[in-house]
């Protein structure tokens, strides 16, 4: 028998569809919050497929290189970008697709900061002094997020009982409404501030600014251009857009609506991958799921789909208005954002303890 | 489904506990206590409305109203004046980084749950919950009286306190006996406008609510 | 008749605020101590003949027994001997010019107020309502103890309000806690009633119950000034008006053990031992006469030194409540009563010697026993009893909550206390000496400047002299019965 059964090659198609939406929408919910910035300043603003024209500009361009520059320079863009990538093969678009590959959370988080390890390098590379700075400011800030970013993740681990990005996600889908669950909602609020600070939004970095005492990320993308700047900035956007995906889905899962809702077949896919995210192990998961695959209709998909794409818009927008209505923090005031991030996800972890699931 | 909300509510109260510790202003302290007085409404608002639908009794409601009155709007109000009389330059306010103050209130809410969790006897993990993050609000509200210098800081950290006593009552017995509801109230009060007061004397004495120049009175 | 007990000091703090003239403000702060006293008097014969007072108004909320009309009458002796020897001490201040007149008005209103409050708590079946009464009585006495409004009685008083206040609202914790643990058993229209609770004291959840008993020590332990959280009280004691020192010395530090003490019997009782209580209690109390003793060895002021003494004594009635024997308990009751008399005649005779010698420092003070021939001998025989000499009543009642520890089983503890209070007494000592003998100061004019006050003090040290030599039996059986109130069968 061979290894490509049929719900192997299903699930991996689903994956690919999947994957290809997450790399075909990144690039929309940084337009989004710009232009929701730009009308509340009463600006016009860019148009919000802006991003999609700037990446096809920069990709045709030629890249120039410094002559101090070392391979790392040259490499990294291609090890973020498919650090980024591959992040995002992880991350489900809705859990009523089947999937073959079952990726741990872990996994995930560790891939972006191996990108963001290869972009601190090449910062330095160069020898300039704002990409040092960028390179030594994006390491603080990191260090002081990870531990709530653990935390809230493994929080939400303990609760799904897996640390399986597709099985977390089919779990909290059980849980009715999570923002009414103290757990969750300390959690949520955690995520949140844990996002600002890993896709470089406002209290934390500034990312229109290019003013050489506030910018982080930029600083660190200074030295680059044409092709190398657009891979660059793609990774960006594909890990903004995986850390909002995994926000809407693990926190305001919708699924089960359309199950509720009645569209033929999705209820069987939704009882099957809600038994198989909980009880079977990962392995067992994705055969279980794919055989489920074969009820799910095509309505179901497609308004999961577009429901997902609302939650992104929604996220986008929260995101925007958090930037409009606060400002970026002084650096040395980051470690109390991250230290009140920190204390939401721990409380939420110790709620965990004393309420159970 | 009352419970969930409850649930919510103190780890929302909670929160604003902390996110009073995390602040550097003491306008930001004001808002912030109003907005957990608000919250703290909210809890008596919906238990009011729950034991009028059950037992019809308005006890819970008006104190929901007082608090309304009092903690939301007066005393807020009340601060804010002080403040004005009192303050004109911005020093720092506390010992510690803040970081490491909020860190300190997680271990004290490590704390309050492992002494909670010892009786063992509180029925059922919602009131264990509720009571565990209500006990919490109580010490961080020590805590942060003692984390801060100005007198207005000690103050507000005295009614976090209060605030926390109250919905600790709340959540474990559903209020105290409506004549020591009002009792208490009326002692906050009468607290709250004698410290306000000495605030004031305060300033006018040491030229600064700044307590560490309150150190004369020694052995 | 016993709603009078709330309505003449409330009648008089009206007065207060309406009155102008400044002699009638004396007559009728007098006048309302007199009549609170006959009304205790009246209490104490209807408790001895009845064994309680309530009645049924107000949710049946008044309510008195033995153990409260002791305490009842300590306050009522007190105010009185107060008030009497406050016309003096005000009118001695006026002479001097550190008071304006207009502030005697605000002086009597919340002297009144206090003693409200106090009579309050004393006179209340319901724990929550006695919780609210004892914060009143922080608040009553706040601005009493920032009366002169300089740099140091403000620091006394906001250290004063700060503390007690946080102390008071632990206490809260614990009686929320204790309603937790009633609040299946009981009618929610009696919750927190010390009858009821005391009568189904056995049903109670006994885990909820110790907590709420820990966090309600604390409180009021803070409000009663037991190490450490005693660190208010020798600040506000010795920054106080004089005949307010007293009252915060003598009645309102008894007023907030007597809260401990109703909360103690019911934990006991639900316990069925006093094994937790009682190491917790001895713990606090031992500790108190510990940092009291440090502390009067380096004392150089000598209202500082008083409250000093104060934490030591109510270490000692703790440490007696903590031991939890019958005569344990019934020297405790007892000492209670002899200290607040002891120290409240030292606090008023030191108000007249800071208005003679304008120092509190002990260095200051030299040949008071010419100075001051009444106020000095008061003082210095004072000192003697309050360091526990005999013939006065203290040594009688301190001796007997010692021969109770030994006789529980506990000399090692006995002898730690006595050797404590050895180091107390050499400490008072040391300075009694250099107060009273020596050449006064040249600007001191020999002489009594407080009249009434004086007279008071003569009588105050007859009582305490003929109270250590002799009990009179009435005072004896109402102790008895406090006491079997305490120990719900007069064991353990």
């Amino acid at each position: 028998m061979s290894v490509f059964t049929p719900d192997l090659i299903s699930g991996l198609i689903s994956n690919f569809i999947q994957f290809i939406l997450l790399l075909l929408l990144a690039p929309l919910s940084g337009g989004i919050i710009k232009k929701v910035k730009a009308l509340s300043q009463k600006r016009k603003g860019a148009p919000v497929l802006q991003m999609y024209f700037d990446l096809w500009k920069l990709i045709r361009k030629e890249s120039v290189v410094s002559d101090t520059a070392s391979w790392i320079f040259k490499v990294t863009p291609y090890i973020v970008f498919s650090a980024s990538a591959t992040a995002a093969l992880l991350v489900p678009v809705t859990t009523l697709l089947p999937s073959a590959v079952s990726g741990d959370i872990l996994l995930l988080i560790y891939l972006l900061a191996l990108g963001r390890f290869f972009m601190c390098l090449s910062a330095l590379d160069t020898g300039s002094t704002f990409g040092g700075m960028g390179a030594s400011r994006e390491s603080m800030i990191s260090a002081l997020i990870e531990p709530s970013m653990l935390v809230s993740v493994f929080t939400v681990g303990l609760i799904s009982g897996s640390t399986a990005i597709d099985e977390m996600m089919a779990a909290m889908r059980t849980i009715g409404n999570p923002l009414l669950h103290p757990v969750y909602i300390l959690c949520f609020f955690a995520m949140i501030i844990i996002i600002l600070a890993e896709t470089s939004r406002i209290p934390v970095d500034d990312p229109s600014t290019h003013l050489e005492l506030t910018m982080v990320h930029e600083a660190m993308l200074l030295e680059y251009s044409g092709r190398q700047l657009a891979l660059m900035e793609y990774g960006a956007a594909i890990k903004q857009l995986i850390f909002l995906t995994l926000l809407v889905n693990l926190f305001l899962p919708t699924d089960q609506l359309i199950a509720l809702a009645g569209i033929s077949g999705a209820s069987a896919a939704v009882d099957a991958v809600g038994v198989a995210g909980i009880t079977a192990g990962a392995g067992a998961a994705g055969a279980v799921t794919g055989t489920a695959a074969s009820a799910v209709s095509a309505a179901a998909v497609i308004v999961a789909l577009v429901l997902y794409i609302l939650k992104i818009i929604l996220a986008s927008l929260v995101i925007a208005v958090t930037e409009i209505s606060t400002v970026k923090f002084r650096f040395f005031s980051i470690p109390n954002l991250a230290a009140l991030s920190f204390i939401l996800a721990f409380l939420g972890f110790l709620q965990y303890f004393v309420l159970g699931r | 489904m009352m419970d969930s909300y409850f649930d919510i509510l103190s780890a929302l109260i909670l929160l604003s506990s902390f996110l009073l510790m995390s602040h550097k202003r003491i306008k930001s302290y004001i808002k912030t206590f109003r907005i957990q007085s608000s919250l703290i409404a909210l809890t008596a608002g919906i238990m009011g409305m729950d034991s009028l639908i059950r037992e019809g009794s308005f006890d819970i409601l008006i104190v929901c109203v007082i608090i309304v009155l009092l903690k939301v709007i007066y005393i807020p109000r009340l601060l804010h004046r002080t403040y004005g009389t009192v303050e004109y330059k911005v020093e720092k306010d506390f010992y510690l980084n803040i970081p490491l103050l909020i860190l300190i209130c997680c271990g004290l809410v490590v704390f309050a749950y492992f002494s909670v969790s010892n009786i063992g006897s509180l029925d059922g993990a919602h009131l264990n919950l509720q009571v565990v993050n209500s006990l919490s609000v109580i010490l961080i509200g020590f805590f942060f009286m003692i984390s801060r210098k100005k007198a207005i800081g000690q103050m507000i950290g005295f009614l976090v306190i209060e605030n926390g006593i109250f919905v600790t009552a709340f959540f474990s017995t559903h209020g105290m006996p409506f004549v020591v509801d009002i009792g208490i109230f009326i002692d906050m009060i009468t607290a709250i406008l004698i410290m306000g007061v000495m605030v004031t004397r305060i300033n006018e004495k040491f030229e600064s609510i700044n307590l560490d120049k309150l150190k004369n009175l020694k052995g | 008749m016993g709603l009078f007990l709330w309505l003449t000091p409330l009648l008089a703090a009206l007065l207060s605020i309406i009155i102008k003239k400044t002699k009638l403000l004396h007559a009728v702060s007098i006048l309302s101590a007199t009549t609170l006293l006959f009304l205790a008097g009246y209490a104490t014969v209807a408790v001895t003949a009845n064994g309680t007072l309530q009645y049924p108004w107000f949710w049946n909320l008044f309510y008195i027994d033995a153990l409260s009309v002791i305490l009842l009458d300590i306050v009522a002796v007190i105010s009185l001997f107060v008030s009497v020897h406050a016309v003096g001490y005000l009118n001695g201040e006026l002479r001097q010019g550190t008071l304006r007149e207009s502030k005697i008005r605000l002086f009597y209103l919340l002297m009144h107020t206090f003693l409200f409050t106090m009579v309050l708590a004393l006179t209340v079946n319901n724990l929550g309502i006695l919780w609210i009464a004892i914060e009143g009585t922080t608040l009553a006495s706040t601005f009493l103890v920032g009366f002169h409004n300089d740099k140091h009685t403000l620091e006394a008083a906001w250290k004063y309000v700060i503390i007690c206040s946080v102390g008071i609202a632990v206490a809260l914790v614990g009686i929320i806690f204790l309603h937790l643990s009633s609040v299946d058993l009981i009618d929610p229209n009696r919750a927190l009633q010390w009858t009821v609770l005391y009568q189904n004291a056995e049903h109670l959840n006994s885990p909820v119950l110790r907590l709420s008993f820990l966090f309600i020590l604390i409180g009021f332990g803070t409000k009663a000034g037991l190490a450490p959280m005693h660190t208010w009280l020798p600040d506000a004691h010795s920054q106080a008006p004089s005949p307010i020192s007293a009252l915060l010395s003598g009645v309102l530090l008894n007023s907030a053990l007597y809260s401990v003490i109703r909360v103690l019997s019911i934990v006991n009782k639900n316990l069925g031992d006093s094994h937790f209580t009682g190491r917790i209690m001895i713990g606090f109390g031992v500790l108190s006469i510990a940092v009291a003793a440090l502390f009067i060895l380096t004392q150089r002021d000598y209202k500082r030194l008083l409250a000093y003494s104060s934490i030591e004594h109510m270490g000692v009635i703790t440490l007696a409540m903590g031991i939890f024997t019958p005569i344990s308990i019934f020297a405790g009751l007892y000492h209670m009563i002899n200290h607040s008399l002891t120290k409240s005649m030292l606090f008023l005779a030191s108000g007249n010697i800071l208005q003679k010698y304008g120092t509190r420092n002990i260095t200051g003070v030299r040949g008071l026993a010419k100075v001051l021939p009444v106020s000095g001998t008061a003082f210095f025989l004072g000192l003697f009893a309050i360091s526990g000499a005999p013939p006065f009543s203290i040594f009688a009642s301190e001796i007997s909550v010692f021969l109770s520890a030994f006789a529980e089983g506990r000399p090692l503890l006995g002898a730690v206390v006595i050797l404590l209070l050895a180091a107390v007494f050499a400490g008072i000592a040391a300075a009694l000496f250099r107060i009273f003998f020596g050449e006064a100061p040249d600007s001191c004019k020999p002489g009594e400047t407080n009249l009434p006050g004086a007279i008071v003090l003569i009588l105050m040290l007859i009582l305490i002299s003929v109270s250590g030599l002799y009990l009179p039996a009435p005072v004896k059986e109402l102790l008895t019965s406090a006491q079997e109130i305490i120990a719900w069968n007069g064991t353990i």
